[in-house]
């Protein structure tokens, strides 16, 4: 008999999903996002804000993690001499240290030689040396590379204890506060973050608690012929997965053209910042923030049908 | 088709609703359930297609123990109950026809076949010439009938009505006693809550009277017994 079959038929579990099933979820889903524009709308808007934050302190951590990484493989120590040390003075620094344990090659660099390399450096704005009205402030050095990065600190303390040497800098130091200033802007960025995914999953969830309200006799109906709770549940699902893969998407074409205008400003202000290439990066960046979006719009409409599924 | 077996209901808020039933309904009975305002008439038959869990006893619908289906198999129980309530409980932005199918659409039932069944209902019914009429087109006798046919368009083994004439006048609620009738004699089984006495009375089927909790009678061709 029909009734019986139609109760045997489908074991627990059974889930393969058919064609016209999935018109009708996706048909009321977007059905429902049209009859509350205005609440989609600020939904898509949270989250597009809320990811655009995110995706930006992304971007400056993974910037600040790279350039750390990039110095701390370097293996030279730029050592500044005193000034007015005689050039005896000058090359028995050098030859002590050649001696040091690790020193690979030892470079001295002139006034005039530094001076060039800082040209060089500026590019475009060059008008900064106008300033100096052609007085040269800067030391005469010794550029002092090593075999490994491991070696490079102690070296360089010995060295800063020579005779005639103003001081000793070396990558790690530089290192070590960008590793400061990575996890500051880490634990800011999380809590903030933090906030803004609540934010952005509260506003979802209360769309969805609208729909679910508005359709609550539909429900009930539904489950009294016998809907599945999923058959229910997809097209609300779907209407979340909507408002957050929505506001992502806004998020992610923002950050793309932000970074790309920052990279465009970098390269014609300040060249020697070593930020990452556009791409692939931002493209990563955008994979991981619709990622994100799409599970906070996900959770969001979990988090208002599991209230009212308990029947 | 529904049996039950030392049958208690205790709510939470320990309201006594019904203690230690037991009683069997084979499968075609067309059954009445009458009693006085809160005897657990309706504990009685939301048990049945589990709106509410037994508290004490066990409950057979259709072969399957209903106090220990998972939450998972309660839809595939419903599928073979038709429920019909006095508020008819229509959805008033569908026509009459897509009210019907939507009960097949949500098991997903093919368009052929959907097609083809709620004709059919509606005919059973006798209101196919509605069935692009929207339900506030529709009188309340009328808008019952669809109810009727979005119940039964599934092939459901036993039929639920919540005092389905409730909110309708002794004529109109004749020709809804006629389609209960009807669908009986096709083999389905109907348990009706009911309050109208004439109806009852003059249809001479199985009454079960619940008072307080427990059944106080239970007569093959019975009356309604009380005065209102």
């Amino acid at each position: 008999m029909k009734m019986v079959r139609s109760l045997e038929m489908r074991p627990k579990g059974y889930t393969v999903m058919k064609t016209r099933t999935v018109e009708y979820f996706i048909k009321e889903a977007v059905g429902s996002l049209r009859r509350n524009v205005l609440m989609s709308l600020a939904s898509i808007a949270t989250v597009a804000l809320s990811l655009l934050i995110l995706g930006m302190f992304l971007v400056m951590v993974l910037n600040l993690n790279n350039m750390a990484s990039n110095l701390e493989s370097q293996v030279q120590i730029s050592v500044y001499l005193q000034e007015g040390l005689s050039d005896v003075e000058t090359r028995e620094v050098g030859t002590r240290i050649t001696k040091l344990p690790g020193v690979n090659q030892v470079l001295f660099i002139g006034k005039e030689e530094a001076m060039t390399r800082f040209k060089q450096r500026l590019g475009e704005q060059q008008s900064i040396l106008k300033a100096l009205d052609d007085n040269n402030p800067l030391p005469n050095a010794f550029e002092v590379k090593m075999d490994k990065p491991e070696g490079v600190k102690p070296v360089a303390q010995a060295i800063a204890q020579f005779k005639g040497v103003e001081n000793a800098k070396f990558g790690q130091e530089v290192v070590e506060q960008l590793f400061a200033l990575t996890k500051m802007v880490r634990i800011f960025g999380v809590v903030l973050i933090g906030f803004l995914a609540m934010a952005a999953l509260f506003i979802i969830s209360n769309t969805i608690r609208l729909t679910v309200f508005a359709r609550r006799k539909e429900i009930g109906i539904m489950k009294y012929v016998g809907a599945t709770d999923w058959f229910i549940r997809w097209p609300f699902l779907i209407e979340g997965v909507i408002l957050g893969f929505g506001g992502a998407l806004v998020a992610v074409a923002l950050i793309n053209e932000l970074y790309g205008a920052l990279i465009q400003q970098v390269y014609e202000s300040l060249a020697f910042l070593p930020l990452i290439p556009q791409y692939p990066f931002i493209t990563k960046i955008s994979i991981i923030v619709l990622l994100i979006g799409t599970v906070i719009g996900a959770l969001g409409s979990t988090i208002s049908l599991r209230k009212f599924m308990q029947v | 088709m529904i049996n039950f077996y030392g049958i208690s209901k205790v709510y939470d808020n320990g309201c006594v609703a019904l203690s230690d039933v037991t009683v069997e309904i084979p499968k075609g009975d067309f059954v009445f359930v009458v009693g006085p305002s809160g005897a657990g008439k309706s504990t009685f038959i939301k048990l049945v297609f589990r709106e509410e869990l037994p508290s004490e006893g066990k409950l057979i619908v259709n072969g399957r123990n209903v106090g220990e289906l998972q939450a998972s198999e309660v839809p595939y129980l419903r599928r073979n109950l038709g429920i019909v309530f006095q508020d008819y409980r229509l959805l008033p932005n569908k026509t009459v026809y897509e009210n019907v199918a939507f009960a097949m659409q949500v098991i997903e039932v093919s368009n052929r076949e959907i097609k083809k069944r709620v004709s059919q209902v509606l005919d059973l019914v006798g209101l196919r010439h509605k069935e692009k009429c929207c339900p506030w087109e529709l009188s309340g006798g009328e808008q019952q009938r669809i109810a009727i046919a979005r119940a039964i368009v599934n092939n459901p083994a036993v039929v639920i009505a919540d005092e389905p004439t409730g909110n309708l006048d002794p004529e109109t609620s004749w020709e809804i006693m006629k389609i209960f009738s009807r669908i009986n004699k096709g083999g389905t089984t109907v348990l009706m809550v009911t309050h109208d006495k004439t109806v009852v009375d003059a249809m001479k089927k199985r009454v079960i009277a619940i008072e307080n909790g427990k059944i106080a009678r239970d007569e093959a061709k019975g009356v309604y017994g009380y005065e209102d």
